[in-house]
C-alpha cells in the first residue's frame, strides 16, 4: 500500500465521520459503527466493481433457467398454489398483496421495459381502477364486480390515451414528469372530489367477489383468483413482448430513429403500449379495491409509483418474470424487515443500493435484444 | 439463484414455525398498532411508550392470568395497506387484543381483519365516525368523534366567541377534513363561512391561503388538522398582520404547537378532553411516563388507558378467548387516567366530554 | 393581493429555484435525475438546525453580530452538505457508471429513504425548531405584508444564483463541467478529468441546495425529516419547467413555479394547489417539449 492509497483512505473515513458527526451529535459510541459501515460500503463497491464477472457467472445460471423456463415455471406456478395450505392469513395477505404489486410491474414492464419509457405517475391508473371499483360497486352499487372489473380497465385505459396524446409527444425525462405530474393530479382530484370519491375518507364497504353463491370471502381464495388473474396477465404480455408488436415496441426502444424508418409508426405504439399497460394497472386497482374492502387516496402516492417502478428495474427492466420477481421481493422483503422495527427503512434503503451496484441489470438480468446481438457477434469472433 | 432459492424457503419455514411457536408459550399477546416510521413517526412513539408503560406495570404486578404480558409492536406507516398487513400479522402472531391504530384511515381496514379473526381492537386517536359507526362489535376506541368534537367547536364558536364570519381551514385528511366539516354544519344560520379551504400536508409556505383568508377578514379561523401545520399557519398568518384567533382540534393540541409558531400561538382555540395533567388519576402515569420517555404526548395517555382496559378486561374475563374478552371490553366500568370510562353498543365511549382549551402566556389551559 | 402573492410566491420560488439547479446541474453531465436530491436539501435544513444551536457554544465575537454568525452558519452546512453530495455520488453512482440508464434511479431513491430514516432515528421524528431570530417583525408597504427575513432570504438566493452562474461561465472549473455536459468523451479527451467535475458537480448543487434548507429553516422555523420529500419533486418539475440540463431554466422555472403556486392558491381553490403547477407543466411542455428555456432535445442517429 503507497502513500496515496494510504491518504486516500484517511479522507474517506474522516470524510464519513466528518459528516455523520453532527447527527450522532459526537457520541462516541457511534464511531466504531459509522467507520464499520463505511468499510463495508467500501469494499462491497470495490468488490463490484473489480468482479463483474461474478455477474456474468450469474447471468449464465439465469440463462439455464431461462432455457428450462416451462419447467421452471410450473414449479414455481404449483408450489403458489400450494402454499396457502401451509401458510397462515398474514403470509397469505403479503403474498397476495405481492401478487397485485407483480401485475402493476408486470404492466409497467410493457412502457419502461419494453418500450422504454419512463413512466414515474403509474400508481395513477391503478387508483383509477381501484376508485372506478369503488364508486360502481359500493359508492352507488351500480353493477357488481365481474363488470366492474373490465370497466375499471377500461376508465385506466382512457385516462392513458388521454394523458398519452399531449405527453408521448415528448421525451425522455420530459415525459417522465409529465406522467408524475398525472399521477399527483389523479391523488388530488381523489382527495377533493368528495361526492364522488368520497374525498379523503375513500370509499368503504367494497364487497368481495363472488361466483353465483361462492363469495371469495377467504384470503386464501382470494389468493387463488389473483394468482389466476397474474398468470393471464403474464401469459398475455410475454405473448405480446414476442409478437409483431412487443418487436416494434422492443424496435423503437432501440432506437426510435432506425425503427420510424423501418415504417414504424412510433407515436401510435407507443400509445398503444401506453394505453395498455394503463389497461392493466386499472386492473390490478380494481382487484386491490375488493381486496382491501376500503380505499383512500392514501394508497395512491408517488412513492408507490416509485415502489412499482423499483419492482421492475430490480427484476431486470423488460423481462416479464422479472418484474414478478421484484415484486414479491420489494413487498416480501420489508415483511421480513419488520422485526427491525424502526431501522427497518434504514435497513431496505441500503439493501436497495447494494443490489443495484452487485446487479446492475437486475436480478434476472434481461435478455434484450441488443444483448443478444451482442453476444453473437462476442461467438462470432 | 441456488442460494437465492434456498433463502426464500429458508424465510417461508421461518415464518411457518414462528407462527407455532407464539400460541405454545406461557405469554399473552398483545398489539400496539400506529405509525413507528414515516412522517408522522412522533404518534406512533407516544403510542408505543403509553402501551410500554402500561404492560411494565401490569408484568411488574405479575401480568394477568398468571402469565407474562408480551408487546407486539406494528407498523403501519400510516397506509391502509400496511394496516391490514400488520393486522393480518397480529392475527396470525396470536394476539389476543391490539390497541390502535393511529389514523382513521388505517383503523377502518384494518377492523375489518380483526372483526373476522374476532380480536378486540381498542383505538386511542381515530376520531373518525365511521369507524364505530360500522357497528363491529370488536371496535372500541377511548378518545371522542368528530362529530362530537366539531359540535363542541362549533358550539363554543357561536356561543362564547359570538362570531359572525369564520374561515375554514383543513388539511385534506379523513381526520381534518372530516372534522371541519362537521364543525362548519354546526354553525347554524347565523355565521357566514367566509372561507373553506384544504391545505397539503408536509409543506411549509402556506402563505398564499393565508394571504387569502386574512383578505376575507373573519373574525375566527377554523382549522383541521394537525399541529405541524397549524403552528405553521397560525405563524404566517399572524406575520402578514392577521389578527382573528385560530380555533382546532385534539391535533393542534400540543406544547409542539407552541414550539412551532411561537408567540403567535396566544389565544388560539383548541376543543379536546379534559385537562388530564391536573387531574389526580392521571398524575401517577405523567410522574412515571416522564421519568422514562420525557413529556408525554397527548394520546400517550389514551394508549395508557386503552392498554390498561384490554388487560383488565382479560382480568375480568379470565380468558383471552375474543368473544368473552370482547364481552368484558362491553360491560367494563374503568376509571383510569382520563377519568371514567364505560363503552356504549357502537365501541364509542358513554361520555366524552369534549371542552375548550386556549393557549394563555405559552401555555395551553382549559376554558373555564 | 397581487402584489402579496407575487411576493409569497417569490419567495418560496427562490428556494426552489435553488434546489433545481442541483438537479439541472447533475443532469448536464450524467444525464441522470439525481432522486436522493431532495434529502440532501433536507439534510442541509437539519445541518443549520444542529449549527445554530450550537450558537451559544462559539466564541463571542461571533455571537455579538447577528449577521456574520448566520453567514458562518450557511456556509458551513452547506460545506458540509456539499461532502454529502460527493459521498452520495461515490457510494450510489459511480459504481453504476455505464450500467441501464434506469438503475441509478433505484440506487439514488435507496439513498434517499436511506438518508430520510438515519435522520429520522438519530435525530427524532418531531419537528426541529429553529430559534426565532432575527427580522420577524411584520413590515406593511402599500398593503403588502412582509418580514425583513424575507427580503433577506430573496436576495440571498439571487446572490447565490449570480454565484453560481459567475461560477459555471467564469472559472476554469465551471467551464469544465458545460464541456462535460456537453459532451463527456470530447472533454476526457481534451485533458479534463471527468470523475472530478462530476464530483464537483454533485457538490455545488449539494451546496445550493443546502442553502435552500438553511435559508427555509430559518424562515419557516421548522423542519423535519420529510422535508425533501415534496421539496425534491417540486424542484424537480421546476426544473423540467424550465428545461432540464439548463441552469438559467431551472432558476426561471422555479420562480415561476412559484408564482403560480400562489396566484392559483390565491385565486383559485387552494385545495388544487398542486394540480396548477403540472397542468402549467403539462402545457408548457406540449408546446416547448425541452421546457422554457431548453434547446432542442438532440436526436441521436
Amino acid at each position: 500500500m503507497n502513500g496515496r492509497n494510504l491518504r486516500n483512505d484517511l479522507f474517506y473515513y474522516l470524510g464519513i465521520l466528518l459528516i455523520c458527526a453532527p447527527f450522532l451529535k459526537m457520541h462516541t459510541v457511534y464511531v466504531p459503527l459509522v467507520l464499520l459501515v463505511a468499510w463495508g460500503v467500501r469494499s462491497c463497491a470495490a468488490f463490484a466493481g473489480e468482479s463483474r464477472t461474478f455477474s456474468d457467472i450469474r447471468l449464465k445460471t439465469v440463462n439455464t433457467l431461462v432455457a428450462h423456463q416451462t419447467l421452471a415455471v410450473g414449479v414455481i406456478l404449483s408450489a403458489a398454489l400450494l402454499l396457502p395450505f401451509a401458510s397462515s392469513n398474514y403470509l397469505i395477505d403479503v403474498l397476495t398483496s405481492a401478487i397485485l404489486y407483480a401485475i402493476l410491474a408486470t404492466a409497467l414492464n410493457i412502457t419502461v421495459g419494453l418500450t422504454g419509457v419512463l413512466v414515474l405517475g403509474f400508481i395513477g391508473f391503478y387508483g383509477v381502477g381501484a376508485y372506478t371499483t369503488g364508486i360502481l360497486t359500493a359508492k352507488f352499487a351500480l353493477c357488481g364486480f365481474w363488470i366492474a372489473l373490465p370497466l375499471s380497465g377500461l376508465a385506466a385505459m382512457l385516462c392513458g390515451v388521454l394523458l398519452g396524446i399531449p405527453a408521448l409527444r415528448l421525451k425522455g425525462d420530459y415525459l417522465a414528469v409529465v406522467t408524475l405530474g398525472f399521477g399527483e393530479i389523479i391523488r388530488i382530484f381523489l382527495t377533493n372530489l368528495n361526492g364522488l370519491t368520497g374525498g379523503p375518507n375513500g370509499i368503504l364497504g367494497i364487497k368481495r367477489p363472488s361466483f353465483g353463491l361462492f363469495t371469495l370471502d377467504h384470503p386464501r381464495d382470494f389468493y387463488w383468483f389473483s394468482l389466476a388473474m397474474l398468470a393471464l396477465i403474464v401469459l398475455i404480455v410475454s405473448r405480446l413482448a414476442n409478437s409483431r408488436y412487443g418487436r416494434s415496441w422492443v424496435a423503437i426502444r432501440e432506437n426510435e430513429m432506425a425503427a420510424g424508418a423501418l415504417g414504424i409508426n412510433v407515436f401510435r405504439k407507443h400509445l398503444l403500449s401506453f394505453s395498455l399497460s394503463a389497461f392493466f394497472g386499472g386492473i390490478a386497482g380494481s382487484l386491490f379495491a375488493v381486496k382491501q374492502g376500503f380505499i383512500s387516496p392514501d394508497s395512491f402516492t408517488f412513492y408507490e409509483s416509485v415502489l412499482v417502478l423499483c419492482m421492475v428495474v430490480l427484476g431486470g427492466i423488460g423481462n416479464v418474470i422479472g418484474s414478478v420477481t421484484g415484486a414479491l421481493l420489494l413487498i416480501v422483503v420489508p415483511e421480513f424487515l419488520r422485526e427491525f422495527s424502526l431501522y427497518r427503512m434504514l435497513v431496505f434503503g441500503a439493501v436497495m443500493i447494494a443490489f443495484m451496484v452487485f446487479r446492475p441489470n437486475g436480478l434476472l438480468g434481461s435478455r434484450m435484444i441488443t444483448q443478444e446481438i451482442q453476444d453473437r457477434e462476442d461467438d462470432g469472433q | 439463484m441456488k442460494k437465492l432459492i434456498l433463502l426464500a424457503v429458508m424465510c417461508l419455514a421461518t415464518v411457518a414455525c414462528s407462527k407455532k411457536t407464539g400460541q405454545e408459550t406461557g405469554v399473552i399477546k398483545i398489539g400496539a398498532a400506529g405509525q413507528l416510521t414515516g412522517p408522522e413517526a412522533v404518534f406512533g412513539a407516544d403510542m408505543l411508550n403509553g402501551v410500554k408503560l402500561a404492560v411494565e406495570e401490569w408484568n411488574a404486578k405479575g401480568g394477568v392470568l398468571g402469565k407474562k404480558i408480551e408487546l407486539v409492536p406494528g407498523d403501519d406507516q400510516a397506509e391502509p395497506r400496511q394496516a391490514v398487513a400488520v393486522a393480518n400479522k397480529f392475527t396470525a402472531e396470536g394476539v389476543v387484543g391490539v390497541v390502535g391504530h393511529f389514523n382513521s384511515s388505517c383503523s377502518i381496514p384494518a377492523s375489518e381483519v380483526y372483526h373476522k379473526a374476532g380480536i378486540p381492537q381498542i383505538s386511542h386517536a381515530s376520531t373518525n365516525p365511521k369507524l364505530t359507526d360500522q357497528n363491529f362489535d370488536n371496535v372500541f376506541r377511548v378518545c371522542g368523534r368528530d362529530d362530537q368534537q366539531g359540535k363542541a367547536a362549533g358550539n363554543f364558536a357561536v356561543q362564547k366567541l359570538k362570531v359572525k364570519r369564520v374561515a375554514v381551514i383543513h388539511d385534506k385528511t379523513t381526520y381534518g377534513q372530516g372534522f371541519a366539516e362537521e364543525f362548519k354544519k354546526n354553525l347554524g344560520a347565523g355565521v357566514e363561512v367566509v372561507a373553506f379551504e384544504g391545505i397539503t400536508k408536509g409543506e411549509k409556505d402556506y402563505s398564499p391561503v393565508v394571504t387569502k383568508v386574512k383578505s376575507a377578514n373573519p373574525d375566527l379561523i377554523f382549522f383541521g388538522g394537525i399541529f405541524t401545520e397549524g403552528g405553521l399557519l397560525i405563524k404566517q398568518y399572524k406575520a402578514m398582520g392577521g389578527t382573528a384567533p385560530f380555533i382546532g382540534g385534539d391535533g393542534i393540541m400540543s406544547e409542539e404547537l407552541l414550539k412551532i409558531g411561537g408567540p403567535a400561538t396566544e389565544g388560539t382555540y383548541a376543543t379536546f378532553g379534559p385537562d388530564t395533567k391536573e387531574v389526580p388519576s392521571a398524575k401517577g402515569f405523567n410522574e412515571n411516563y416522564r421519568k422514562k420517555y420525557g413529556e408525554p404526548g397527548v394520546y400517550s395517555v389514551y394508549a395508557y388507558d386503552a392498554t390498561n382496559i384490554l388487560l383488565q378486561s382479560i382480568k375480568n374475563a379470565g380468558a383471552t378467548d375474543g368473544k368473552k374478552l370482547i364481552a368484558a371490553i362491553r360491560a367494563i366500568d374503568y376509571s383510569g387516567a382520563l377519568g371514567h370510562i364505560q363503552f356504549d353498543a357502537k365501541g364509542d365511549v358513554k361520555e366524552s366530554p369534549y371542552v375548550v382549551w386556549k393557549v394563555e402566556s405559552n401555555k395551553f389551559k382549559q376554558v373555564k | 393581493m397581487f402584489l402579496q402573492h407575487l411576493l409569497n410566491g417569490i419567495t418560496i420560488g427562490g428556494s426552489y429555484a435553488l434546489i433545481a439547479l442541483g438537479y439541472t446541474l447533475v443532469y448536464g453531465v450524467l444525464k441522470l435525475i439525481n432522486f436522493a436530491h431532495g434529502e440532501i436539501y433536507m439534510i442541509g435544513a437539519y445541518l443549520g438546525f444542529i449549527l445554530i444551536s450550537l450558537i451559544p457554544a462559539m466564541p463571542p465575537f461571533l455571537q455579538g453580530n447577528v449577521i456574520l454568525m448566520m453567514m458562518v452558519v450557511l456556509i458551513v452546512a452547506a460545506a458540509i452538505c456539499a461532502l454529502y453530495g460527493f459521498y452520495l455520488e461515490k457510494i450510489c453512482y459511480r459504481p453504476l457508471r455505464g450500467a441501464p440508464k434506469l438503475t441509478p434511479l433505484i440506487s439514488a431513491l435507496g439513498a434517499s429513504i436511506f438518508l430520510q430514516n438515519f435522520v429520522m432515528i438519530s435525530m427524532g421524528a418531531k419537528d426541529q425548531i429553529f430559534p426565532q431570530t432575527i427580522g420577524m417583525k411584520t413590515i406593511t408597504l402599500g398593503g403588502v405584508s412582509f418580514t425583513l427575513l424575507q427580503l433577506v432570504i430573496i436576495f440571498s438566493s439571487i446572490a447565490l444564483m449570480a454565484l453560481i452562474y459567475w461560477f459555471i461561465n467564469r472559472t476554469r472549473l465551471g467551464v469544465a463541467i458545460k464541456a462535460t455536459s456537453t459532451d463527456p468523451y470530447m472533454a476526457s479527451l481534451v485533458g479534463i478529468n471527468v470523475d472530478t467535475v462530476i464530483s464537483v458537480t454533485f457538490m455545488a448543487g449539494s451546496f445550493l441546495a443546502a442553502c435552500a434548507g438553511v435559508m427555509i429553516g430559518l424562515y419557516y422555523g421548522s423542519i423535519n425529516f420529510t422535508l425533501g420529500y415534496l421539496g425534491g419533486i417540486k424542484a424537480f418539475t421546476a426544473a423540467v419547467l424550465g428545461g432540464i440540463g439548463n441552469v438559467p431554466g431551472a432558476m426561471v422555472g422555479g420562480f415561476l413555479l412559484g408564482i403560480i403556486e400562489a396566484l392559483g392558491a390565491g385565486y383559485f381553490s387552494s385545495e388544487y394547489k398542486d394540480v396548477y403547477a403540472f397542468f402549467i407543466l403539462i402545457a408548457v411542455l406540449v408546446f416547448r417539449p425541452a421546457g422554457l428555456l431548453g434547446k432542442g432535445v438532440n436526436e441521436r442517429a
